[in-house]
């Protein structure tokens, strides 16, 4: 294990030495890893997934389910937080030592908005791959259109110049 | 005594200072408004910005207040609590409405870009699926990309053989004087 403050190099470096000449003498790389690792002396996941709210102990306060409409429920989180604020200065400036429950509703509703947004990253991800694929998609065909017509060019050229050639 | 500034048309210095605030003020609001226009973050992090905003704004709506509110008489036991003429009574009725407006434009804010999130077509397996057939068309499109760039390069090399023989001919015929 690599515990001194500058480590040598690791010492496989040795099996690649004729590489260039014939790149099967050589080990593979290793595959990737799957499950948890460590990494200078923590614990990593390669299953990188959003904790869902339960699992941090959370209420959670829009409805489950498999297509969530992200809008309206944001929309009426937010409506919760501005009652929730006005409940608790009502609640400073009649029964002010009772604040604790009004502060933890709120902090409760935050935690509901950060959490419905981070669900929406997933979902954002797949929407920029599908827009990264459609934008490859349509440059490739251009570039197909391209090369069609300079090869026609060409080839019509080409014919031009013989029947000049021929002419003579 | 300043005379009249002959842009801005001040006669005194203190309202020439304020307007010159006044004035960097506009400046960098219309600098911070080309920014976010131009170079925007994306939708969700501004959200999620939005979301952190209006929690800072709470506590300190919350926590101004209750610093800087004067003494109320409780019961009328006790004395009348002793008047404070800072400068809190001039400012501080204001303060609640201050701030509770800008919690109010703030939570509007929130609506507005909610409102602007795009449509969410569909839930995740109609968007796996799509990303599923657009990678078979981006495939298919790739073989016949690559087959029409190796026929083009073979054009290529015959054109260019037929070329260089063309040439050679031509300097063979064209014998020196």
């Amino acid at each position: 294990m690599a515990t001194a403050t500058y480590p040598p190099p690791p010492p496989f470096y040795r099996l690649y030495k004729d590489y260039l000449q014939n790149p099967k003498s050589a080990p593979e790389p290793p595959p990737p890893i799957e499950g948890t690792y460590v990494c200078f002396g923590v614990n990593y996941t390669t299953d990188d997934v959003l904790p869902s709210l339960e699992d941090q102990g959370v209420r959670q306060l829009y409805p489950k389910g498999p297509n969530i409409d992200f809008k309206k429920e944001l929309r009426s989180l937010n409506r919760e937080l501005q009652l929730h604020i006005l409940e608790l200065a009502d609640v400073l400036v009649e029964r002010p030592s009772q604040y604790a429950r009004q502060v933890e509703e709120i902090s409760l509703i935050f935690k509901n908005l950060h959490h419905l947004l981070n669900s929406l990253r997933p979902h954002q991800a797949r929407a920029t791959l599908i827009h990264i694929l459609e934008l490859q998609i349509q440059r490739r065909k251009e570039a197909l259109e391209d090369i069609k017509r300079r090869r026609e060019e060409a080839r019509r050229l080409l014919k031009e110049s013989l029947g000049t050639l021929d002419g003579q | 005594m300043l005379s009249l500034h002959p842009v801005f048309g001040f006669s005194d210095l203190s309202s020439l200072r304020s307007s010159k605030i006044e004035f960097l003020k506009v400046k960098i609001r219309k600098i911070w408004v080309f920014l976010a226009v131009f170079k925007k973050m994306d939708i969700i992090s501004q959200l999620q910005e939005q979301v952190n905003s209006i929690a800072s704004l709470t506590f300190n709506t919350f926590g101004t207040l209750q610093r800087d509110a004067p003494p109320v008489r409780l019961s009328p036991n006790y004395p009348e609590p002793p008047p404070n003429p800072t400068e809190d009574s001039a400012n501080f009725a204001d303060q609640p409405k201050l701030m509770s407006a800008a919690l109010v434009k703030a939570a509007k804010q929130f609506d507005a870009l909610v409102a602007a999130l795009p449509p969410s077509e569909g839930g995740e397996e109609a968007q796996l699926r799509r990303i599923a057939e657009l990678q078979a068309e981006n495939d298919a499109v790739g073989q016949e990309l690559q087959k029409q760039l190796e026929a083009a390069e073979k054009e290529l090399k015959q054109v260019q053989e037929l070329f260089s023989q063309a040439a050679d001919n031509c300097l063979n015929l064209k014998k020196p004087d």
